[in-house]
């Protein structure tokens, strides 16, 4: 027997029981949409878990205050037992001299971040902004643009975000322009010169992407408050292979003048590494998920597939009577299994794009629909559904053809 | 002489079902031949035996005991799928109970044992075209086979049995189920294929249907009473 008469013959039957078709189906294309779908959607929540992470900077540290646990509890780099609720510690000027005495550490960065509402030209909104010791950002200056980047002295100028400046209000803001910041608590305003713009998609991991960027004297005057104390410390160590031992240091050197108050020394890669490691673990869960219930499908498929074979048993021995051999009636069952996989595949990977499109935009999840998700949704699709037909299939060519005509 | 032109040989055929203390003996020793060009008639009882031994010959089963020669060859121990080629390409089946497919047209009934044999798309729709038109089907070559008549169904049957030109015709009971006038016309359309050189071999139970036959064998008990050569 030919291929193309095995092929006519398998789309024949299939033709000829829709509804055993459609039912057989509905199990794999359910379980193929899952696939994908799920696939596709922990794809995009990981790309777009990786893109913010991608371009971060291997070799920083990050310094917070903490509340809820002792110097080196969880989170830091050692293993030291917590003691307990504490209050957080207030990191000041003399944090950031001795990290700066700390060998191996290149850069500090004391940092006070807040959000404000900006006005512009008449229109308003909320921002990041960050106060920031200008005379210690060399990765600020060389990422400026437009204009110059703050110096020590300035406390009413600052350095936009260029996707702040660009594009943001309605009128771009240029080197020159002034812009106004209002404290969201207190009624406090400032009136602040831009200086600088930074490059297209160069702020830094610790800043945002639409951030101002002012000085410490000019975040102070914003913030009125009593004890300005800094929100982190983001240290740039000299080699970034040294991260993890430069952070363990910083944080028995911390833990001499932070007795019984809380904070935490982590170097950001690490953060984004055990992040990585929880999108990882969703991903295989989720593709788990379809995995069972195509599995179920398969189950389906092979009980369908052997009422059929029951159905056909008088067909089957016709066909050995006028000379079909077991391994034709076997072969004829498995293109009947695979092709019904196929198509089922097809269908629930088209199903499955459009479900995991429609969860991305409900959930506003970022859905990603790669070419590896089709071909794992395809190759389970049809691997299953021929493996669920290898038992019907083989019942069929080891029928007995005179035992099989005598059936009714 | 006789040994030349033989195209059946059965020595000692026995053919038993079960085992032990169910075992039950349906043939007991065959021994029979039939030559090339004959037109035989199976006869006996109910239950005597005669669908297993036409089985038998048919390649459809194997016999317990015994030696089956089919076109002077030995075929006690060739294997399934040769016995499936011999069913395919040197025997034609016929059954008292039509055995069409019914989801496919008539026309893709006859044409099923030339795909089975690979036959080009073209060619065997011609043949099978051919054979229903000989056989005054061609009015129902889209038909399916359950919405024509039991006369009907049987010259496709037939037409299905010479798709791929065998040398012998086994018929088991293949007027059983139709009236007077379709049984004649059977009869007559093997009678021509019989004449055309066909070997047919046949069982059946009406006297009437055995006149053109050139041998009538009588089965009892799973033996042979007359006929055997
Ligand atoms: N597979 C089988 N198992 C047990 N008994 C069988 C089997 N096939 C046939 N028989 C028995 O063999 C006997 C002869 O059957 P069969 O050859 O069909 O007779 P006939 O065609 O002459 O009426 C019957 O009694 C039948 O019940
Ligand atoms: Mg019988």
């Amino acid at each position: 027997m030919k291929l193309d008469d095995m092929l006519e013959y398998v789309l024949g039957s299939l033709q000829a029981d829709k509804r055993r078709s459609l039912m057989s189906s509905l199990g794999i294309i359910i379980g193929v949409v899952s696939i994908v779908a799920m696939l596709s959607v922990s794809e995009g929540l990981y790309s777009g878990v990786s893109e913010r992470f991608s371009d971060m900077d291997v070799d920083l540290i990050n310094v917070r205050p903490g509340t809820d646990m002792g110097p080196g509890g969880p989170g830091g780099p050692d293993d030291r037992p917590s003691s307990g609720p504490v209050d957080p510690a207030e990191l000041s000027g003399k944090d950031v001299t001795l990290i700066e005495n700390v060998v191996g550490v290149k850069e500090v960065y004391p940092l006070k971040s807040n959000r404000a509402k900006l006005s512009f030209r008449g229109d308003n909104a909320s921002v990041s902004v960050i106060g920031v010791s200008p005379g210690n950002h060399n990765d600020l200056k060389d990422a400026i643009a437009k204009g110059r980047f703050l110096v020590g002295s300035d406390s009413t100028a600052a350095v936009l975000s260029y996707d702040l400046a660009v594009g943001y209000f309605r009128m771009d803001i240029s080197p020159g322009n002034w812009i106004t910041l209002y404290s969201e608590d207190k009624d406090r305003q400032l009136d602040l010169k831009v200086v600088g713009i930074l490059k297209e998609d160069e702020d830094p991991s610790y800043g945002s992407d639409t951030g101002v960027y002012i000085t410490h004297s000019a975040m102070e005057e914003l913030l009125d408050v009593d004890g300005y104390s800094y929100s982190s410390i983001v240290v740039r160590a000299e080699d970034s292979s040294q991260v993890d031992p430069l952070a363990e240091e910083i944080d028995d050197d911390l833990a001499r003048i932070h007795k019984d108050e809380g904070y935490s020394v982590e170097p950001t890669a690490s953060r984004f590494e055990s992040m990585l490691e929880v999108m990882n673990m969703i991903k295989y869960t989720l593709a788990a998920i379809g995995a069972i219930s195509l599995i179920v499908g398969a189950i389906g498929i092979s009980n369908v597939m052997t009422l059929t074979v029951r159905e056909r048993i008088r067909e089957i021995g016709i066909m050995k009577s006028i000379g079909a051999t077991s391994r034709e009636i076997k072969l004829l069952f498995l293109m009947d299994a695979g092709l019904l996989g196929l198509i089922s595949s097809l269908v629930g990977i088209v199903l499955g794009s459009a479900v995991a499109g429609l969860v991305g935009s409900v959930a506003g999840l970022p859905s990603l629909v790669t070419v590896q998700s089709i071909m794992v949704g395809l190759s389970f699709g049809v691997l299953s559904t021929t493996i669920a037909g290898v038992y019907p299939a083989s019942m069929a060519a080891r029928l007995d053809p005179i035992e099989a005509l005598r059936t009714e | 002489m006789k040994r030349i032109t033989s195209i059946v040989e059965l020595y000692g055929i026995e053919r038993t079902f079960g085992s032990g203390e169910n075992k039950i003996s349906i043939l007991k020793g065959i021994d029979l031949s039939i030559d090339r060009g004959e037109f035989v008639a199976l006869m006996g009882p109910s239950g005597s035996g005669k669908s297993t031994l036409l089985n038998i010959l048919g390649c459809l089963d194997r016999p317990s005991r015994g030696t089956l020669r089919l076109f002077s060859r030995d075929i006690s121990s060739v294997s399934e799928d040769e016995l499936a080629e011999i069913r395919r390409l040197k025997l034609g089946f016929i059954f008292q109970s039509f055995n069409l497919i019914g989801r496919i047209s008539v026309l893709k009934n006859v044409e099923m044992p030339m795909v089975l044999s690979g036959m080009p798309r073209d060619e065997r729709r011609k043949r099978a075209l051919d054979l229903l038109e000989t056989l005054g089907m061609a009015h129902r070559i889209d038909f399916s086979p359950q919405s024509i008549s039991g006369g009907e169904r049987q010259r496709v049957a037939i037409a299905r049995s010479l798709a791929n030109d065998p040398e012998i015709i086994i018929a088991d009971e293949p007027t059983g189920n139709l009236d007077t006038k379709n049984s004649l016309e059977v009869i007559n359309i093997l009678s021509d294929l019989n004449r055309g050189g066909k070997t047919i071999i046949m069982v059946t139970h009406n006297p009437e249907t055995t006149k053109n036959c050139s041998r009538v064998i009588k089965l009892r008990d799973g033996r042979i009473m007359e006929g055997a050569s």
